[in-house]
């Protein structure tokens, strides 16, 4: 959905946080206090005006609210211990607090009217397009909570080490005064304020003081620790710390699964197998007889089509099964399923085998161009040629927690309970139930702010995201049933035979590669076609959404335009086309990147690190085949293919990028302020562009982690041993992988050893860091090795894991993770150690003499490639 | 529907329910235990595992009537604080990412130590591979059961 917020300059100044006269300690203990707000506040502690995630206790505890939602990602702690180690707080004085839905709250917009000479505060130095670039936000009120693209770290650090200083600053102050000496003989430590003559007072003695000062932006920027300084963040003094482990090993940690409103009863959902169907008919009467079974209620009238391709969030056709617990909902549903009847619609002859074929069709003729740089043609004429065509299928997310919301409908208002990493999302869907709001005007500004106002969305813990969670389609079920039983909560609650089933797919992709090698071996000519069904065809009505006007299909297309990065139905979003192909990091002279078509007819969304998981797979892969024509080295052969240490070709690249946003999205003339959404754009535009020295860094330390060249040199000599390595930037940062593999005499496979090393600039929490490293490869393994959805007839063949299976702790090799120095501005580490995993085992596999692999999974059986492992096994 | 009287951390519950509700159901929505967790419904994952008489089994596939004839523990049985020697490694090597799996990961490495208190890797493997993680701690999980089992080799 499209969003676009006006702000006047008044109201950024009071949602800035950052701006002028930025840290304004609130009214708080003022008479004009209603004494409802002053208990409130007693309890809860008193917010501090101009930084939204603090609040400030009378006995000067600190209350932090976490706003970005935590699924693992260690964000909670991480973004809250960076405020603390700022502001100086005893983390033993810290409490966090997991907001409701309120986007706006934590929006952060650029202070604009900054002098011009004053020196921006790290990492903002580092964007010198930002003074001129009109970038008014650093985090939009759309992307504030929106927890993907593994930006919370990356839009937020500097904010709430501002937040946290200029309490500081203001404590210095308030005690400075009080002791009439000077601020800078005054020093702050661990809540506590010291300054000359032994003197000392806790920040709980200072609050009223405090509350006087308004330290300005300048200041509070002067006031930033350095990096020496840091108490948790980077290599700092103390262990940074992890808030929720206590919780989450005593099962205290409260998910959405766990919500228990009183009165609650417990939804099923038997949902149409296939993607825009209908009901036609069911009969309740078989679930009714069932023992608390309470109500058998269509989440659509029969004949109305729910949810797929083109219907973005929408939930599927389907038939709830209301119960007193979840037992009995479970089982109505089994007794309900067989009396339904449905209109399976268009998309009921989808066949991913037959599917394969047509993506493998549309790369074997020209695309689009996304990107150009002089004459492939004619240099493929001049010199032998190496091409490659790589599949990967459909993937699921499988979060260990299925989707789960609780809704309750009463007085025309929405409150829900839910496990989202998408607040904003959760709130206007479940509004717009609540007001009976359509799709056609929820695409409209004034109707999202009437539905963010009339719901209310708490925040759970979420039992793992990567990406599932971003799509609010189970809450708008449990919203759609809460509405038909004004009063009663109501729980949807998934299966994950439902989660398998009905998820919103990674998408299926056919990649081909064409290089000509000239004399030295190196590519003269570089030819990358990418066909990938978008989850753009899922968001915007198109001609593979069943019944539209022509009127509907315009505005589809219209909506879709103005959205970043649009494209056309049935190509790729920018968004896509931004993730390993456009940003192709290669030093060739001549290239010409592609995008074919690709049709929708499944939901298809996105999984952790989307489009990089087949545009790594193939551009590494086809650097590893490359380096074998060549006969050279695999790790020397890569890091001659990025070439020089350059930042990638701005005038191609990101203007390109630019261009197209400017133009496709917003006419700048015609609106006063240019949205970013979620801070995204001048991330990557502006103040990230792809920097070839880090893919260097990543490739030469992971090369040393893993003994790389001793090892080549021994394995060369041994039968069925092989490296390989890939490397790959996503979300801004920078992984390189080896993979250290055996191969038996039938091709069994052993993966011994994976070797990942990420630059994302300063590495804030490097335990978390690592974690997601180990995390990330885990899960690249997982759709690697096994991974794969297959559709017959327009449903989703798989299961459960047993059929769906993801890597277990006996089938995980030893897994060695590293951090490259750095001081530069944080990047994302959720997704980034993903992509480069599975070209990498590839590239090992090939390498020990066994098979190239061009497709995903290794493990299956159901695809009939000769050259396919004919078995996996694993260590 | 009948009166079980189900055993649950040293506590007797009389529950009405059907004896083949999955001894899961009856803990969650029943008893209000939500430390046990569902992630499968089919004992594919282990996010359900509890002891019964001290041996992990996974409850989403153990009816009520099965479960009312032994002594169930659940996570929050195994310590009323976090004192359990897993639960102490796990906060230590800062095991859990979502966490949402890590109940059932440690009633099993619990019920494997228990069983094995030096465990091996073969056993550990063996052991644990019944418990699915999405984040990925295996490497962790395996760290932090090896510690306990003074098996560990860093």
């Amino acid at each position: 959905m499209s969003t676009r917020f006006k702000v006047s300059r008044r109201a950024f100044l009071r949602t800035a946080g950052v701006g002028t006269g930025a840290v304004v300690f609130g009214s708080y203990l003022t008479p004009s206090l209603q004494a409802q707000g002053l208990i409130h506040n007693l309890i809860n502690g008193f917010p501090v005006e101009g930084v939204p995630v603090v609040a400030l206790k009378v006995n000067g505890d600190v209350v932090i609210t976490t706003h970005r939602p935590e699924m693992g990602q260690g964000i909670r702690s991480s973004l809250a211990a960076v405020l603390a180690d700022e502001m100086e707080a005893d983390w033993k004085r810290v409490t966090l607090k997991q907001p409701d839905a309120e986007a706006a709250k934590y929006a952060v917009a650029f202070p604009a009217e900054v002098a011009a000479d004053v020196t921006l505060p790290f990492p903002y130095e580092k964007i010198p397009s930002i003074r001129d670039a009109k970038l008014q936000y650093l985090v939009s009120p759309e992307g504030s909570q929106f927890t993907d693209s593994s930006r919370s770290m990356t839009a937020y650090y500097t904010v709430m080490r501002l937040y946290g200083a200029g309490i500081r600053l203001a404590m210095i102050r308030a005690a400075a005064k009080k002791w009439g000496v000077d601020e800078k003989e005054c020093r702050a430590e661990k809540h506590r304020v010291y300054g000359p003559g032994g003197r000392s007072s806790d920040y709980r003695w200072l609050l009223l003081g405090a509350k006087k000062e308004t330290p300005s932006y300048e200041d509070i920027s002067n006031a930033l620790k350095k990096s020496e300084e840091f108490r948790y963040i980077g290599k700092g003094k103390e262990k940074m710390p992890f808030y929720d482990a206590l919780d989450m090993v005593r099962g205290k940690a409260e998910y959405g699964a766990d919500v228990d409103v009183p009165g609650m009863l417990t939804a099923m959902i038997e949902r149409c197998p296939v993607a825009n169907g209908a009901l036609l008919s069911y009969d309740p009467a078989p679930a009714l007889a069932v023992k608390g079974v309470r109500a058998v209620v269509p989440m659509f009238p029969p004949g109305v089509r729910g949810g797929g391709v083109g219907r973005a969030f929408m939930p599927l056709a389907g038939v709830a099964v209301i119960a007193t617990n979840t037992w009995s909902a479970w089982q109505g549903r089994r007794a309900l399923k067989p009396t339904i009847k449905w209109d399976l619609g268009p998309h009921a002859s989808y066949d991913s085998a037959a599917f394969r074929k047509e993506l493998e069709e549309s790369t074997s003729k020209p695309g689009r161009t996304v990107r150009k740089k002089d004459d492939v043609d004619g240099a493929f004429a001049a010199a032998g040629t190496v091409d490659a065509r790589y599949y990967v299928p459909h993937l699921a997310q499988t979060p260990m927690e299925p989707p789960v919301a609780v809704a309750l409908f009463q007085n025309g208002r929405m409150e829900v309970w839910t496990p989202t990493q998408n607040p904003d999302g959760a709130q206007q869907a479940a509004g717009a139930v609540a007001l009976g709001f359509t799709p056609d005007q929820m695409v409209l500004e004034t109707f999202q702010e009437k539905a963010r106002k009339a719901a209310t969305v708490h925040v759970t813990m979420l039992g793992g995201g990567f990406g599932r969670k971003s799509k609010p389609d189970y809450i708008a079920e449990a919203a759609m049933l809460a509405k038909q039983m004004p009063g009663v909560p109501i729980r949807v609650q998934w299966t994950r035979e439902d989660d398998v089933k009905f998820s919103y797919y990674n998408a299926a992709s056919s990649q081909y590669l064409k290089a000509s090698l000239g004399a030295d071996k190196r590519p003269t000519a570089l030819l990358q076609r990418s066909a990938l069904t978008s989850f753009f065809g899922t968001l915007f009505p198109n001609r593979s959404t069943p019944d539209l006007s022509a009127a509907e299909l315009a505005a589809g297309a219209k909506l879709r335009a103005d959205t970043y990065g649009g494209g056309e139905y049935p190509y790729a979003s920018g968004i896509e086309r931004a993730q390993g192909l456009e940003d192709m990091p290669y030093e060739v002279p001549n290239i010409r990147l592609e995008n074919c078509e690709a049709e929708n007819h499944i939901r298809v969304g996105w999984m952790r690190s989307v489009a990089n998981v087949y545009h790594a797979f193939a551009i590494n892969s086809f650097a590893g085949e490359l380096a074998i024509a060549a006969g050279r080295d695999q790790k020397d052969y890569l890091l001659d293919l990025i070439g020089t240490d350059r930042i990638l070709d701005e005038k191609t690249l990101v203007a390109q990028s630019v261009a197209r946003y400017r133009n496709n999205e917003l006419p700048l003339a015609a609106i006063e302020v240019p949205v970013v959404k979620g801070g995204k754009v001048n991330q990557v535009v502006a103040g990230y562009p792809p920097d070839t020295s880090r893919l260097h860094a990543v490739i030469n330390q992971v090369a040393e982690e893993s003994d790389w060249k001793n090892k080549v040199a021994k394995y060369k000599n041994m039968k069925g041993r092989g490296l390989g390595i890939a490397a790959h930037r996503s979300f801004l940062s920078y992984v390189a992988v080896v993979a250290d593999v055996s191969l038996g005499d039938e091709n069994e496979l052993t993966i011994n050893d994976i070797y990942a090393t990420i630059h994302c600039g300063l590495a804030v929490n490097r335990d978390r860091v690592l974690a997601q490293m180990e995390g990330g490869v885990v899960y690249g393994l997982s759709y690697a090795l096994l991974g794969q959805i297959t559709v017959k007839n327009g449903a989703v063949v798989q299961n459960n894991f047993d059929d769906y299976p993801v890597l277990r702790l006996y089938q995980t090799p030893r897994i060695h993770v590293s951090i490259v120095d750095s001081n530069d501005p944080p990047t994302g580490v959720g997704e980034p150690p993903t992509p480069a995993v599975a070209p990498a085992l590839a590239n090992a596999i090939a390498a020990a003499g066994g098979p190239r692999i061009r497709e995903l999974p290794l493990a299956t059986s159901s695809l009939d490639d000769a050259k396919k492992l004919e078995k996996v096994m694993f260590a | 529907m009948s009166v079980f009287q189900l055993n649950v951390n040293g506590k007797m519950h009389a529950v009405n329910v059907d004896g083949n509700m999955p001894l899961l159901w009856a803990l969650r929505d029943i008893l209000g235990l939500k430390g046990t967790k569902f992630g499968c419904g089919v004992a594919q994952c282990g996010a359900c595992t509890v002891h019964l008489d001290g041996r992990a089994a996974r409850s989403c596939i153990t009816d009520v009537g099965v479960a009312a004839l032994s002594k169930v523990t659940t996570i929050e049985g195994l310590s009323y604080d976090g004192s359990h020697p897993c639960q102490k490694m796990w906060v230590e090597l800062g095991v859990p990412q979502c966490g949402f799996c890590q109940p059932g990961q440690i009633m099993s490495a619990a019920a494997l130590l228990a069983e094995h208190p030096h465990a091996n890797d073969e056993q550990i493997d063996s052991y644990m591979s019944g418990n699915i993680c999405r984040c990925g701690t295996y490497p962790r999980i395996k760290d932090a059961i090896r510690r306990l089992a003074g098996s560990a080799t860093s």
